[in-house]
């Protein structure tokens, strides 16, 4: 039979008044110290949150257009994964030709930023170019077309919008996990 | 990915443990309503943010896993040093000693003179100044000593 394996005991614990209580008053303020620090830090997130620090809020609304006015386009610049966002292209009379409205979105639309639905369907669209060309049937502008996005990879991704032949919007998106 | 549902679950596992940590103990043998309602709407918050659209048993397999994994290194730490033990559990701290309350620690664990005397009741002791030293132990139990009988010749 095995023979269990026995140590001595030492009295190890601080005593208080005669009782191992093992108090450490050292630590414990230092630990309280770091309660408060870090209740304000909680604070500090919650009120990112509501601003939009952290997306869907009043900070991450963005908007940018061309010069010429022929597109115009409001996105989050600041977006959740795995959380739904619309994108909106909001194209000026310019943008309009022969009742077709082209446009031309990059990849990182359709992948990083995980383009689900395009709202109206576009009637034409044509892969190329590091990029997806739709082409909207318009019958008069301003036109608007909404892209619903479902981000997947969280990270900062750069994507660009253009009606071909008029100045491309370059923008990023901050993917948060 | 693999990799980022591996990642959420040990991210969920750490996180918890530090909300838990820093709202505290507090005294009591059993939880009480509000604190089941912290519990588990806490854990339902992370659960949605952990196991995200990976609704796969492969995916909760991998994520019990790893939350299990976690739970041994951290234990495993907790063993081999002091350091992490405290960081973990926090240190018992004396409410009453001497005939006197401690009261900044009191006042930071949120713990009034009736706690104490609860506790003290169920040792049959009358009154606070029957009490010798009450602690407030790492896992939130509060211990009493009575004072003990004076010896008269």
């Amino acid at each position: 039979m095995a023979e269990p394996s026995v140590s001595p005991v030492d009295d190890t614990v601080p005593k208080v008044d005669e009782l191992a209580v093992g108090e450490d008053l050292v630590f414990q303020q230092r630990w309280w110290r770091f309660e408060r620090f870090i209740w304000g830090v909680f604070l500090v997130v919650i009120m990112c949150d509501i601003a939009g620090l952290l997306g869907h809020g009043w900070l991450a609304d963005a908007k940018a257009s061309t010069p010429d006015g022929s597109l115009a386009i409001d996105y989050e610049r600041i977006e959740r994964g795995s959380s739904p966002s619309t994108m909106t292209l909001h194209f000026g009379p310019t943008a309009i030709h022969h009742g077709n409205v082209p446009v031309f979105v990059s990849d990182s639309v359709i992948r990083e930023l995980g383009a689900q639905r395009i709202s109206p369907q576009p009637a034409v669209s044509a892969i190329g170019s590091g990029g997806v060309t739709y082409l909207f049937s318009a019958i008069g502008g301003p036109a608007d077309v909404q892209f619903q996005l479902e981000p997947n990879v969280p990270g900062l991704h750069q994507f660009r919008i253009s009606v071909p032949g008029e100045p491309a919007i370059e923008a990023r998106v901050l993917v948060l996990p | 990915m693999a990799l980022s549902t591996i990642m959420r679950a040990a991210f969920g596992y750490l996180f918890l443990v530090l909300i838990v940590r820093v709202i505290g103990r507090r005294p009591g043998e059993q939880l009480t309503p509000f604190e089941f309602v912290l519990i588990f709407y806490i854990g339902g918050l992370t659960l949605t943010g952990v196991v995200g659209a990976e609704a796969s048993l492969t995916n909760a397999v991998c994520q019990i896993l790893t939350v299990a994994l976690c739970h041994y290194g951290l234990v495993l730490l907790r063993l081999r040093s002091d350091r992490v033990m405290r960081l973990l559990d926090g240190s018992p701290l004396i409410l009453l000693e001497k005939g006197g309350w401690r009261s900044e620690t009191m006042y930071r664990m949120q713990i009034q003179d009736t706690d104490v005397m609860n506790v003290a009741r169920d040792h049959g002791i009358r009154d606070l100044a029957s009490i010798r030293l009450a602690v407030l132990e790492t896992y939130g139990q509060i211990n009493v000593m009575p004072q003990e009988p004076e010896t008269g010749n």
